[in-house]
């Protein structure tokens, strides 16, 4: 028999469906609430770390999730503004030699690694000075991939003369003695240096230096990238690492007491960061980093309150942010949201390479075209079309903030534009009048978000007196490629500092360093190389900043790149979140965070 | 049936090994170990980190390498971006939340478009035609992206919000079936949206021009039912041009949609060759391009074997 289909059975039962389909909705900002306590939620801008052994890590990333897990024998303190380092692993301060040449450590007894299965009994066991001469040898390993060596290359004594040798070997000893760094007996390390270098202390506080276990890098191999041992205040089992989606740190029980901080700036007495001093750290028990590709799906989850923190995507700036005052809108204030812009020490510029035929060279006719060049070029315009205006545009390669940036960004020596009629005169005395037997320039940049944009100002900008741009956007790797093979007469690129010391940002001229090193303008001055010789070694004074300027005013003269340009990362904070002062110098802070105690999903 | 299919298995060999080929090359234009160490390259780690991925071993070598590897379906090598990862790990645990969101969407777009496509050639050039044809076009007009931004705002953000239930997820994925509707049912229904326009337009035209054979007629003349004229004359008909449409889905299904697995984070294959291609991860790239390769040749043979099963001619043609 043939059965007749019946409508409004058919609709009730759809509507049925249709009703059953809610049963899966959860309560909104719900799955912030793990079940294991105090958890914050926070976001990874990217696909997430890509290793978790510090001396494979290089990302931002990489930094972020390794120091919740590894230490260093240096870090930052948290709260001060400019950046001071105090001891983490180590009991004080390294002791050092009046030639500041031996640096001795003491390191504290109270240090244990994560219990893990690479041990006996799966119990972690208390670091030692030998573990810390290990994780630097590894540095030196060239067979596992590592890609931090530049951070100690020419700086301990013996160790590049160890590292060639080991390196042509079948197998790396770790056991073979360095001449530099001694373990003096359990707690105690002596480190000697080639020559009295300021930034090696800065380096001591790089997740790239952090502490690791020989037993760990043996029990797991080359999956030890996704197994960190540490000694620091949190764990991640693999299990809780999902790739490009989430990870998941738990608080580590067995960490000896670390306390808040008892130092901090004025400022942050108004917001109430100084009330948790002398409390024990970590102050969480979970945090989960979400990571996301797309900006979109973080935003709306931070809106959701399903972060506690983000970032503010450049599209979603002005909805948020007074675009005159930089102040956050009352709509988002009136939710407890709070707005900390960070200044990153940033360095964005248009180089010139100095060994080009046409844009080369330190003849005064040379000089004069790339002077003519920044002068044409008006850096606030870009700053105001492209980054809501929020940039510092400054004189010079030091960025705000460090010893050697000039007063108020400005200094006599730069040809900072606009001005045309000035361009013009320098690009007649060049021998090319009104760009007159040019030709087209070539100027490479990566294809990030709005380069073509931005390649399209600079080429109306230098059009005003006569110069042609003929654009080449590559993938940043290619353009990496172009630069180091010095292809690239005119190109576009940013350096972030390693650390705090304007001597990483002139390191970028010293001969020695040209492509493909980081010298990638090939700049060439007897002079500048023979001065930063010198700083290299000077500890912090009013001489040391005087030479900075001046070797600042020498490239600047010579014009070997137009700019430069920090950013400002904008971070927003939920209510939930307590002691957040964010910053992208360094990346252990999460273990002073805090959730307020009045706000659910506690 | 055997014969034919082994002959279409063979000439398609030299094709996939042709592909690899050109797929190795192309990713040796600019050399893979430099991307590998970044910025702080120096030349004398270049040739160590080369002879440790074996970048410096001969070519052909490694074109025999990279295809054994495919054919006896044994990926371990190592992502170079997500280290201490192998590629065979990372297929294996992006397969599933691909899976888990273009197989419902082919079905339901399918389902749907099917039905839908048979409605209209049914009321060929009446109102309710139009209207539908109108509404495809529309559909198939609006990018994929407006889609997920819009579907993803007002679904997830907007209904979170006002009545605070998070019936969709804005983002992220967890396996398990209950946890299905929350994570994957927002990108199912986006993607069948957009895939609607397309295919119902398509699978239209197709019923239409069935509808007007000499046997839709003979049919008729014979006293069936219109219902039954369409739904067991004219839909059997219609499978060729069916089948070839969702055969030729099948390797893209595999593979994910990129743009709704990055927008909702879902951690599918497309997503991984997306991170992987922004990563210069050679190895991730080179497997995964090999694969896709060998499943859309695969796909091809499949189709054509299916061809030949529906309709006898085509093995003689």
């Amino acid at each position: 028999m043939h059965r007749r289909l019946h409508w409004p059975q058919v609709a009730l039962a759809a509507l049925l469906c249709c009703l059953s389909c809610g049963c899966w909705a959860r309560k909104a900002g719900a799955s912030a609430d793990t079940g294991q306590g105090k958890t914050l939620t926070l976001p990874i801008r990217s696909a997430g770390p890509g290793s978790l052994d510090p001396v494979r890590g290089s990302t931002t990333y990489d930094s972020q999730a390794c120091s919740l897990v590894y230490e260093t024998l240096l870090q930052y303190k948290y709260l001060k503004r400019p950046l001071e380092l105090e001891p983490l692993l180590c009991v004080a301060m390294p002791q050092v030699s009046e030639d500041r040449l031996v640096y001795t450590f003491e390191l504290r007894q109270d240090v244990f690694f994560h219990d893990d299965p690479c041990f006996e009994n799966g119990k972690g066991r208390q670091m030692i000075a030998r573990d810390v001469v290990y994780s630097w040898k590894r540095l030196a390993d060239s067979g596992i991939g590592t890609r931090n060596w530049w951070l100690l290359e020419s700086t301990i004594l013996g160790l590049d003369e160890w590292r060639g040798q080991q390196n042509k070997n079948d197998s790396f000893d770790y056991d073979a003695p360095v001449e530099g760094i001694l373990a003096l007996d359990r707690f105690s390390l002596q480190v000697t240096l080639t020559e009295p270098v300021q930034r090696f202390l800065y380096i001591l506080a790089m997740f790239q230096m952090s502490v690791v276990p020989h037993e760990a890098v043996e029990f797991y191999g080359e999956t030890i990238s996704r197994h960190p041992v540490g000694t620091g205040p949190f764990t991640l089992a693999e299990e809780d690492w999902k790739t490009s989606k989430s990870l998941d740190f738990k608080r580590n029980g067995a960490w000896r007491e670390e306390f808040y901080p008892s130092e901090w700036m004025e400022r942050d007495e108004e917001r109430g960061l100084h009330l948790d001093a002398g409390k024990r750290l970590p102050l969480v028990n979970h945090i989960r980093f979400n990571c996301y590709v797309q900006d979109q799906p973080m935003w709306l989850e931070f809106r959701t309150g399903l972060l506690d923190y983000a970032q503010i995507p450049a599209e979603n700036y002005i909805d948020c942010i007074r675009k005159r005052t930089h102040q956050l809108k009352k709509a988002y204030r009136d939710e407890g949201i709070e707005y900390h812009p960070v200044p990153l020490l940033d360095f964005i510029f248009r180089g010139f390479n100095m060994e080009d035929e046409l844009l080369g060279g330190y003849s005064p006719q040379a000089k004069q075209l790339r002077q003519a060049i920044s002068l044409a070029i008006d850096l606030e315009e870009f700053n105001n079309t492209f980054y809501n205006g929020q940039n510092i545009v400054y004189d010079g390669m030091i960025p705000p903030g460090l010893d050697g940036y000039p007063e108020g960004g400005r200094c006599e020596a730069s040809y900072t534009g606009p001005d045309l009629a000035r361009a013009r005169e320098l690009l007649a005395l060049a021998g090319y009048p009104g760009g007159e037997g040019l030709g087209k320039i070539d100027f490479y940049t990566s294809l990030a978000a709005n380069s073509q944009e931005q390649t399209e100002m600079m080429q109306r900008q230098l059009g005003k007196i006569g110069i042609e741009l003929n654009a080449i956007l590559l993938e940043f790797p290619q353009l990496i490629e172009a630069i180091n093979k010095k292809k690239a007469p005119m190109f576009s690129f940013a350096w972030g500092s390693d650390y705090p010391d304007g001597e990483n940002n002139l390191a970028l001229f010293y001969g020695p360093n040209r492509s493909p090193g980081s010298n990638h303008y090939n700049y060439e001055n007897e002079a500048f190389d023979r001065l930063y010789e010198k700083i290299r070694s000077m500890p912090p004074s009013a001489a040391r900043t005087e030479i900075y300027a001046t070797m600042r005013d020498m490239v600047l003269e010579d014009v070997a790149f137009i700019g430069g340009m920090a950013r400002t990362r904008n971070y927003l904070s939920s209510a939930r979140i307590r002691n957040f002062k964010p910053t992208e110098d360094f990346w252990n802070w999460p273990k002073y965070l805090d959730i307020s105690p009045s706000t659910p999903a506690n | 049936m055997w014969s034919y299919t082994a002959r279409r298995l063979l000439y398609n060999i030299p094709v996939y090994l042709g592909i690899v080929l050109l797929l190795m090359l192309a990713l040796r234009v600019n050399d893979p170990a430099n991307a590998f160490l970044g910025k702080n390259a120096n030349p004398e780690d270049l040739l160590l980190i080369k002879e440790r991925l074996g970048l410096d071993r001969p070519f052909l070598v490694q074109y025999f390498d990279l295809l054994k590897s495919v054919f006896s379906l044994d990926f371990g090598t190592y992502s170079w971006a997500n280290e201490g990862i192998t590629v065979g790990r990372m297929l294996r645990e992006s397969v599933v939340p691909s899976l888990s969101i273009t197989l419902p969407a082919l079905i339901l777009t399918s389902t749907v478009s099917i039905t839908i496509a048979l409605i209209s050639a049914f009321f060929r050039g009446r109102r309710i035609d139009r209207a539908l044809m109108v509404l495809a076009v529309v559909g198939m007009s609006v990018s994929f992206l407006v889609y997920i931004v819009f579907g993803q705002y007002f679904g997830a953000y907007l209904l979170t919000r006002e009545t605070g239930y998070s019936f969709f997820a804005i983002g992220g994925y967890e396996s398990g079936l209950a946890n299905w509707p929350y994570y994957c049912l927002l990108p199912v229904l986006i993607s069948s949206l957009v895939a609607m326009g397309y295919d119902t337009r398509f699978y239209r035209a197709v019923m239409v021009e069935e509808s007007g054979r000499d046997y839709i007629v003979t049919a008729t003349a014979k006293g069936a039912s219109k219902r039954k004229v369409m739904f067991v004359h004219m839909l059997k008909n219609a499978m060729i041009p069916i089948i070839t449409r969702i055969m030729t889905t099948l390797p893209f299904l595999i593979m994910g949609s990129l743009l709704l697995e990055v927008y909702f984070n879902i951690p599918g294959m497309g997503r991984v060759l997306y991170k992987a291609i922004q990563e210069q991860d050679f190895p991730v790239i080179q497997i995964f391009v090999a694969i896709f390769a060998g499943l859309f040749i695969l796909s091809n043979i499949l189709t054509d074997v299916l061809y030949a099963l529906v309709d006898p001619r085509v093995r003689l043609s």
